[in-house]
């Protein structure tokens, strides 16, 4: 008994770890600069405040949230079109090269995103399209390896005989693909968007380097600018920071299924 | 639209279909793959090159690249920045991998119980990770405010002065792992619940009955065969980590004295600041090559044991 609740109590202190942080944004946000000095910053500022809130949101913030969400959809949606062809070609065609080339694309996670920064912006810059949406989106919307990756691993779960039927009737790849496979690839590609959704909108690097001018700027350049800008106002940094984050808690608590799917897709369980 | 474009290529199938039998599928499948493979070719394989070819001149961008062989790898050697920052790097590695893989592991083996709830406390662990690096650094960065932060808070209700995290040269880069620790141990937690959930429950009533202790039944059974858990969590996590950028920009922009400026920060300074591309492309051979060996000596050493199937 004393044992079960020594359990309990290790994942409640586990979950609240979690949580605090969080926690912490959203309380500071609410807070005016008197209450910041004043209270605990666990407890909560009484009466709360918007004017945090609304002062970031009456600035360019909304404008940076655009760009991200633009950024994240057409991210999100180049990697669903192109890694679920390339993925079904892998898993389940049959074409000269296609090993060898599937292994070059698994060499080719091992490539850190550090590495290729540089030579990246190189290429942009000869390109002419360094602070440009073109620039921002071209290397990472055609699909990442490991998106790939993950498909080719689902595809391959599906039963063998699955195309048969479909080709006897005289269907073509690029039908049998639309038809019969896409509908099975539902959970799968949820897993798929989500990871990359929450990989595009966090973002940073990349972004940094590419982008400078207010058209291209997503959120966490803008928020990374924020201490540079505002100093030590917390409740102003925190207020950003829950604008930032409230999009990727959203999609976590609909889509949190999906994610322990991707465990399950490495093919590790 | 959809149903359009997929009747016609039903036409032209049938027809590749007649012309050649049945490896007709050969051409759709190159078209299927070219869109990948070109983002491939010219935005991972390219950019290595360039690396390659790059570490071999000067080049301040504003004038033509010149040749100079070896010399930035002559000047590499004989450059004590680099190799303090990669100190670093690995100092932080080591101060959040081990913590993170072993409560990840501890977490899971809680999980794995009889628990009530469980589904609950999975998601509330994992919640850290989807959190942007860049906002977690600002949130940090208050939880570790040496005045009104959280932790000198809760520190100066027992009594204890708090230092200032971020601006002390001892506490500056364990502060800064610690955010790691916090944001990737659900997440591992995951990939361990789910290779704990795979080891089928008879080997542990087995060891059991031979009069095996729940010490040696972790260590004989569940570990060997959590084996390719381990090796993707830690091959993964330690790739991430050599790269770790985002939470040292923001929140202590490489200080106090450099004692957090990892190898990529330094990279990044030494291109977009400093404008040494040449030299810059030096430091990321070196980084690329360190992660390499580390990755290759990790498959070496969970080797043949681990079955990982990629087939």
């Amino acid at each position: 008994m004393a044992k079960r609740i020594l359990l309990y109590a290790v994942l409640a202190v586990g979950a609240f770890v979690s949580v605090f942080p969080y926690l912490l944004v959203v309380l500071t946000a609410f807070k005016t600069q008197a209450q910041l000095s004043g209270t605990a910053p666990w407890l909560p500022g009484l009466p709360p405040t918007a004017e945090n809130l609304a002062k970031m949101l009456a600035g360019d913030f909304p404008r940076y949230l655009l760009n991200t969400a633009v950024m994240t959809a057409l991210l999100t949606a180049g990697q669903l079109v192109f890694t679920t062809f390339a993925a079904y070609a892998f898993a389940r065609l049959r074409f000269r090269g296609r090993d060898v080339l599937f292994w070059l694309f698994v060499a080719t996670m091992m490539v850190p995103s550090a590495v290729t920064m540089i030579p990246l912006f190189l290429i942009m810059r000869e390109l002419e399209l360094v602070n440009t949406w073109y620039g921002l989106l071209a290397p990472y919307v055609l699909g990442t390896p490991y998106g790939i990756f993950l498909m080719r691993q689902f595809f391959k779960t599906l039963p063998a005989g699955l195309e048969e039927a479909a080709r006897i009737d005289g269907a073509g790849p690029l039908t049998i693909l639309l038809r019969v496979m896409l509908p099975l690839c539902r959970p799968a590609l949820g897993t798929l968007a989500i990871i990359t959704v929450i990989s595009s909108w966090n973002s940073f690097l990349w972004p940094l380097i590419i982008t400078s001018g207010d058209d291209t700027k997503v959120i966490t350049v803008a928020i990374a600018t924020l201490k540079q800008g505002i100093g030590v106002d917390y409740n102003l940094m925190m207020a950003g920071s829950l604008i930032a984050l409230v999009p990727m808690v959203a999609v976590f608590v609909f889509f949190q299924k999906h994610i322990v799917r991707s465990v399950v897709l490495t093919g590790l369980k | 639209m959809t149903s359009h474009t997929a009747e016609r290529s039903l036409g032209t199938d049938v027809q590749v279909a007649k012309g050649r039998r049945r490896r007709g599928s050969g051409w759709h499948a190159y078209l299927f793959v070219a869109p990948s493979l070109f983002g491939v070719l010219a935005f991972l394989l390219l950019p290595m090159v360039i690396v390659l070819v790059l570490s071999l001149f000067d080049w301040e961008l504003l004038s033509d690249p010149t040749f100079v062989g070896l010399d930035n790898y002559r000047r590499l050697a004989g450059d004590g920045q680099t190799w303090h920052s990669l100190g670093v790097t690995i100092a932080y590695v080591l101060l959040c991998i081990p913590l993170q893989t072993v409560l990840a592991l501890s977490l899971a083996m809680l999980l794995n119980q009889r628990v009530k709830g469980v589904r609950f406390y999975r998601s509330l662990f994992v919640v850290p990770w989807m959190a942007t690096p860049i906002v977690l650094a600002l949130v940090w960065g208050w939880i570790f405010d040496p005045r009104d932060g959280a932790i000198n808070s809760a520190l100066a209700l027992v009594g204890v002065t708090g230092p200032d995290w971020l601006s002390d040269p001892t506490w500056a880069l364990p502060a800064v792992a610690l955010v790691s620790v916090w944001q990737y141990t659900g997440y591992n937690m995951l990939f361990f619940l789910a290779g704990l959930q795979g080891i089928p429950k008879e080997l542990h009533d087995a060891a059991e009955t031979d009069g095996a202790t729940p010490a040696q039944g972790f260590w004989r059974v569940t570990l060997p065969l959590l084996n390719p858990t381990m090796f993707f969590v830690s091959v993964t996590n330690l790739i991430g980590s050599f790269q770790v950028f985002d939470t040292v920009y923001a929140m202590t922009d490489g200080g106090p004295s450099h004692t957090t400026e990892v190898i990529n920060f330094r990279i990044f300074q030494t291109a977009f600041k400093e404008f040494d591309f040449g030299y810059a492309a030096t430091l990321s051979t070196l980084l690329f090559l360190i992660i390499f060996l580390v990755t290759m000596a990790q498959v070496r050493f969970f080797g043949k044991r681990t079955t990982y199937d990629l087939s």
